[in-house]
């Protein structure tokens, strides 16, 4: 299978320009950029793609054994950043995909040059001493709510999603389906990220890395923001106005600035 | 308009007030900014407990959740979610299910302001919904325990044999209705079968059950693989049960290792012995069961295998996938054959279905049954 189609890869922007990377947490697809990345065409190259069972991925290529761990989807990018030969890129995470990147810089550091990761948590469960902010009953929760919300992910609709079946009486419909996903492989999704346990990989993150805290944000709180911080070997924290945890969506030109001005680093 | 209209029509306040619904407006952060009658009832909250604080705050933590990974991107991208499933919290602290939807205002230039919410209670709703989530997977239970029950007998054992069988159910709600068998037939001689029924879930698991069970009849009766299809669509015809299934039946003679094969409707078997290529046995070949009325016998074929021969037979989720064409499948399951030819039965068995569902989800079932001829003295 070709990996650009696996992932619904999409470059654009300078294509002469260093590279630099967009990749999606939990609960969404590349859409999640739609307001960032502009900013960043003219000077960069700009990649973004859809983990496997998300947006317009490959559905079908959704293997559970691979994606148990995120070091699955940490392999994906590096899929991504070898089939484009990309070296020195800027990996730009949101949520989970933020320790995905730091695992891939892990295994192959001579393809990342910085790291910026928006909203991360290297463990979601409190656990002795450690504050993540949940419990494991409230990713239980997490599930039953994903079991009620099949966000349009009927039976009637699932196949024309996938792109398995043809129906043009469905297309206004399908216009309107951000964020369908499969709900297994939602579900899937959310007990690796929400069960994931990768405090330890933090101190062997190999680049200078920023990491961007919301206000207010349940998802990763203010704390387990400082403890990835503190953790890292080289690292700054910049905390910004925006609440809640997709600051990409909420609060776009403030997190567009911030990433610039790490970027501006010599 | 008569004056009784006048005494029926609310006024905007009263509308809001006291709709049939919850109705709030907060700011984009989800801080409450305005709430109606009807929401404090719901929430068994005071008006000066919700505004000020955020909305996601009245959900269950699993909803909060869900509420920024889901709910807030999809507001902020599309400007409206519709039918969210939620649990408020009350006053009380019990959860009370609900419906929300939620739409962007914006200014005048296009901006996001705030965001207006209206809450349905949906408390039977969501009992009815999680009866027939409950309804649904005990119908899979049942139908995989059947499966599971219907395929855990002992295979025969025997020196001159090397038999073995890899069996990979599909993912998701329904079982498949792929099925296998194998069973002595006479002192120095097997059979095996490799099916697929139409269909998936309970139906089809009882189909399979059904047809396994003919089949094991019937060759007791002494009928080689032709007549015995033949007497197969019978019994499908008469009693209407696993019409256009398709099934590979072969019987082989330990001592002599003479295979006699057909095929209704079924992929190949295919054929491999030591320092030779494998190939498939395309003669005795038929359509899917009771599928042609009235049609002449059906073949059968015979081949006598070399000693440390291996034969397989499966089922298409081995071989069928939607992003390739399928003669690229099939020359892929000679390829793996010959590769494996030096393993064992049972690791043949599992590098040919591992390498069948290598990073994908398993779709389909999957049903391998591999032997080896091993006649005394080779």
């Amino acid at each position: 299978m070709d990996v650009l189609l696996r992932h619904n890869v999409t470059v654009a922007g300078r294509s002469d320009g260093p590279p630099i990377v967009f990749v999606h947490g939990f609960g969404c697809d590349q859409n999640m950029w739609r307001f960032v990345w502009p900013a960043f065409a003219d000077e960069y190259r700009v990649i973004l793609f859809d983990h496997v069972g998300h947006g317009h991925s490959d559905h079908s290529a959704f293997d559970p054994a691979r994606y148990g761990t995120l070091d699955g989807y940490a392999e994906d990018v590096l899929d991504v950043l070898r089939e484009l030969d990309v070296h020195d890129a800027v990996f730009v995470g949101h949520s989970v995909s933020a320790m995905i990147g730091a695992l891939a810089a892990t295994v192959e550091p001579e393809r990342f040059s910085r790291l910026v990761m928006i909203g991360p948590s290297p463990r979601y469960i409190d656990d002795d001493g450690y504050t993540g902010g949940f419990s494991r009953e409230d990713i239980d929760g997490l599930l039953e709510s994903l079991a009620s919300n099949y966000l349009g992910w009927s039976g009637a609709m699932a196949p024309v999603i996938m792109g398995n079946e043809d129906r043009p009486e469905l297309g206004e419909e399908l216009t309107e389906l951000f964020c369908a996903t499969d709900p297994e492989i939602a579900a899937h999704f959310a007990r690796v990220t929400f069960l994931s346990d990768n405090r330890a990989d933090l101190e062997r993150v190999p680049v200078r890395t920023l990491v961007l805290q919301c206000s207010a944000d349940v998802i990763a709180p203010v704390g387990v923001g400082a403890y990835v911080d503190e953790q890292l070997p080289d690292s700054t924290l910049v905390q910004l106005e925006a609440t809640g945890h997709c600051p990409n969506l909420s609060a776009p030109a403030e997190t567009t600035a911030a990433i610039q001005d790490f970027l501006a680093e010599p | 308009v008569s004056g009784r209209d006048d005494l029926i029509r609310d006024s905007p306040e009263e509308l809001f007030e006291n709709a049939p619904c919850g109705y709030l407006t907060t700011a984009l952060d989800g801080t409450i900014l305005q709430v109606n009658r009807t929401l404090q009832l719901l929430t068994g909250h005071e008006r000066d407990a919700l505004v000020g604080r955020r909305f996601q705050e009245l959900l269950t933590v699993g909803g909060r959740i869900y509420y920024e990974t889901h709910y807030a991107p999809l507001l902020q991208m599309q400007g409206w979610v519709r039918e969210i499933a939620v649990d408020l919290v009350g006053a009380d602290g019990a959860k009370r299910p609900a419906l929300v939807n939620s739409v962007l205002q914006r200014d005048e230039d296009g901006r996001p302001l705030s965001i207006r919410t209206v809450v349905f209670e949906a408390t039977d709703r969501r009992r009815y919904e999680q009866e027939l989530l409950r309804a649904r997977d005990r119908e899979h239970a049942v139908a995989a325990e059947l499966q599971r029950g219907l395929l855990s007998g002992r295979l025969p054992l025997d020196p001159a044999l090397d038999l073995a069988v890899s069996y990979r159910p599909a993912e998701g709600l329904e079982v498949g209705g792929d099925w296998y068998d194998a069973f002595w037939l006479g002192e120095r001689r097997i059979g095996v079968v490799v099916g697929d029924v139409v269909g998936r879930g309970i139906v089809a698991a009882a189909t399979m059950g059904q047809l396994r069970s003919a089949v094991r009849a019937l060759a007791s009766t002494g009928l080689t693989p032709g007549p015995l299809l033949d007497a197969l669509d019978g019994y499908a015809h008469r009693h209407e049960v696993g019409q256009m299934t398709t099934l590979a039946y072969a019987e082989l003679d330990l001592d002599r290792g003479v295979l006699v094969l057909a095929c209704a409707g079924h992929p190949p078997p295919a054929v491999t012995a030591p320092g030779e290529p494998a190939h498939f046995l395309w003669d005795g070949r038929s359509t899917p069961l009771d599928a042609a009325a009235g049609a002449s016998a059906r073949p059968e074929s015979t081949v006598t295998l070399t000693p440390g021969a291996t034969v397989i037979l499966f089922t298409d989720g081995l071989f069928e996938r939607v992003d390739r064409p399928l003669q690229e499948g099939l020359d892929l399951v000679l390829a793996e054959l010959t590769a494996h030819d030096g393993k064992t039965a049972q690791e043949l068995a599992n590098a040919m279905t591992d390498a069948a569902l290598a990073e994908r989800r398993t779709t389909d079932d999957v049903c391998l049954l591999a032997l080896r001829w091993t006649p005394p003295g080779t």
